[in-house]
């Protein structure tokens, strides 16, 4: 193991001092704008991030046929942050610093996953580029001591948005389905990641409240595949559901479906939004599983349709968990660099005339309006219930927080 | 009681994987010296192998009477075979060359194999975790305060088999008696007639092929494999080998055993994040103590 991440970081090192070297700093040329994208398009996210990326490519295509100012065009630039099939701070680092290294990027859209966000916003905020997450649900990106400290070097330009909710109002929104549910005693296991524990945390906080018991709670080991020792524990506890913090990828789908090893699969299994791609792991084993996600149903929104008709028409696959957020992220990214360009006469603005459009947006998109408050959250955000049936995502119901 | 019965079979059941690794990694290092650490690749390639003889045949669910005996024989041998002729060509390829280079040279290689291996598994079968047919029914057997299923009892039944085959076979056979030759002192062995290249890769052969049976065996168990799977288990099953001694057959499998029983013990009682951490602790421990590993002889420097 040791071997193995010396010789990654060693690659990850180089990878860095390769972007580091090429032409920061110089001014931005011709009339194309590239908008960057980080997602995990490789390995065992690539189902999500792909759909989240068709989101973005969505909206630039719309808005390179509408026309911009100046006759700007724009480009869809993504990166991988995949790495050995797992999203990885360190390449979602080298990628930005990729895009921040290339004067064309005005903004960019991801990563897709909290604790890649986590490393990254620290460098978007040091070269005041326009950030926006459509799925980064972690609580410290944005509020709280380590949001100061991600922004440490411009602690009052903030550079990072998001259009999703934050994790603390999707574990509150699980824990008060699961009382819904008439579920009053949960055993809690997360990933020991970023969005994990921010999940289970804010999870256990207000189902206490909302008079649930808590009666264990477990962390994963990375890479492991055998969790029948933890199974077995959590059956001789015998509570009403097993509430999952982490993704999928994370252990997530081997978790449920040695749940029916351990003579627990009828025990339901609810998580927040790392386990829409449940199914891609355990298989028909997904029923009986719940998740939330940080954003309302496109399909059920009747502001939506539209995105919906032209995303299936485009890429002849349902719409996934995150396309309309990526979608509406691309459209904030696409709005401010329009209204930059045009105060700039046509030619390409720079990058904080850009975070400023971003800031003060107003928009009324596919997903309901989107504006941001100081920290960089959207406000009136909306949080909806799927579960599975028949190894396939259905959805539930939804509520606003 | 109950709850210590049901994590003792479970550790019991995750050991026998282990030690069928294990010994690949311990037959591999008795004759060569060589810490082959794309071992654990080879046993997902087991994995991925079996599965798509397990698609070949038609399986998709679980099979009863005859035929499921028959498509667990044919999926075992052909995954332990086809794994066999893929350690075999990595010895060929790359390791022969370097068997007289420093140590370090053949280790960084076979990190190198390591990487081929996911990569190409990466390739082949996509990066997400791989379903498995379900194709064991899995009744439980009681005794008493004891659950068994019998996923459990396959894993750990064919891991004592082969073993025990494995033992008798260097013990018994003329091939084993080279093995065992070539493994003491390999220019005097050669000095006596034996064909070092052959039985070098006779023994790269068998250790692969009971990592190929392995990963059939963990397919079955786990219902899933994907392509990194042999890196966390290879390096615990390599734990294991040295755990009981590196080089010592019986030692790979005890070892196994134990490790296996320690992870689901600390698993209980500590929690799931430190379950590697009591493993490997484990291991400091016993070598701190007993460098040898549990049954190793300490080895005398060869001058």
């Amino acid at each position: 193991m040791q071997l193995h991440s010396v010789l990654r970081a060693a690659a990850i090192a180089c990878a860095v001092l390769a972007t580091a070297g090429c032409g920061g700093g110089t001014a931005p040329s011709g009339t194309t704008v590239k908008i960057g994208v980080d997602l995990p398009l490789s390995g065992a996210d690539a189902s999500v991030g792909q759909s989240t990326l068709n989101g973005v490519i969505l909206a630039v295509e719309q808005a390179n046929a509408k026309g911009l100012p100046g006759g700007l065009k724009l480009e869809v630039y993504q990166l991988d942050d995949a790495v050995q099939g797992v999203h990885n701070p360190g390449q979602g680092v080298a990628n930005v610093r990729t895009f921040v290294s290339d004067p064309n990027v005005l903004a960019m859209v991801g990563p897709y996953n909290s604790n890649v966000a986590k490393a990254e916003i620290p460098i978007t905020n040091e070269a005041g580029l326009a950030q926006i997450g459509p799925s980064v649900v972690a609580d410290g990106l944005t509020i709280g001591p380590d949001a100061t400290q991600l922004r440490r070097t411009n602690p009052t330009a903030n550079t990072f948005f998001r259009v999703c909710t934050i994790n603390s109002r999707q574990g509150s929104a699980a824990a008060a389905f699961a009382k819904q549910f008439g579920w009053n005693t949960a055993y809690m296991v997360d990933d020991n990641e970023t969005y994990g524990l921010d999940l289970t945390s804010v999870f256990s906080t207000d189902y206490q409240k909302l008079g649930g018991k808590i009666l264990g709670s477990d962390h994963l080991a990375p890479n492991a595949q055998d969790f029948k020792a933890l199974l077995l524990k959590i059956a001789a506890a015998k509570p009403a559901v097993l509430y999952y913090g982490g993704v999928t990828s994370t252990g997530g789908g081997l978790l449920r479906k040695q749940m029916f090893d351990t003579g627990i699969g009828a025990m339901p299994f609810m998580g927040g939004d790392g386990i829409p791609d449940l199914n891609t792991v355990a298989g028909k084993d997904a029923d009986g599983a719940y998740y939330t996600i940080a954003a309302p149903n496109a399909e059920k929104l009747p502001s939506a349709q539209a995105f919906v008709k032209a995303y299936v028409a485009r890429f002849h696959a349902p719409v996934g968990a995150y396309s309309a957020n990526a979608y509406v992220a691309t459209q904030v990214a696409i709005d401010a660099i329009a209204a930059a360009a045009t105060a700039n006469k046509g030619a390409i603005p720079d990058r904080a005339s850009v975070v400023k459009g971003v800031a003060a947006t107003d928009l009324q998109s596919a997903i309901g309006r989107v504006r941001f408050d100081a920290a960089g959250d959207i406000r009136n955000p909306v949080i909806s219930l799927y579960g599975f049936k028949n190894g396939q995502p259905s959805f539930i119901k939804q509520i606003s927080i | 009681m109950h709850a210590f019965l049901d994590q003792l079979v479970n550790g019991l059941a995750l050991g026998g994987i282990y030690a069928l690794i294990a010994l690949g990694y311990t037959m591999v290092y008795g004759i060569v010296e060589l810490i082959n650490f794309a071992h654990g690749d080879v046993y997902t390639l087991g994995s991925f192998f079996a599965l798509a003889i397990l698609t070949a045949l038609g399986v998709s669910g679980e099979v009863h009477g005859v035929a499921l005996g028959i498509d667990i024989a044919v999926a075992v041998v052909g995954a332990a075979l086809l794994c066999g002729i893929v350690g075999v060509l990595i010895e060929r390829l790359a390791y022969r060359r370097l068997r007289n280079a420093p140590r370090l040279a053949p280790l960084i290689t076979a990190i190198g194999v390591s990487f081929v291996l996911e990569n190409a598994m990466q390739l082949w079968r996509g990066p997400a975790p791989v379903s498995f047919p379900s194709l064991l029914p899995n009744p439980s057997f009681v005794f008493g305060p004891l659950t068994l299923t019998l996923k459990q009892i396959l894993v750990v039944g064919l891991a004592i088999a082969l073993m025990a085959a494995l033992q008798s076979f260097v013990k018994t056979t003329a091939l084993g008696k080279a093995m065992r030759a070539t493994a003491q002192d390999r220019d005097a062995a050669q000095l006596m007639g034996i064909d070092i290249d052959l039985t070098i890769a006779i023994t790269f052969l068998i250790g692969s092929a009971l990592a190929g049976a392995a990963g059939f065996v963990s397919g079955v168990y786990y219902q899933s494999t994907w392509f990194f799977g042999g890196f966390g288990a290879g390096l615990k099953a390599f734990t294991a080998a040295v755990l009981g001694g590196i080089g010592n057959i019986a030692g790979a499998m005890v070892g196994g055993f134990v490790i296996g029983i320690v992870e689901a013990f600390s698993t209980w009682l500590i929690g799931g994040q430190w379950a590697n951490v009591a493993v490997f602790a484990i291991l400091i421990i016993v070598l701190v103590f007993k460098p040898a590993g549990l049954f190793g002889r300490a080895v005398v420097e060869k001058v």
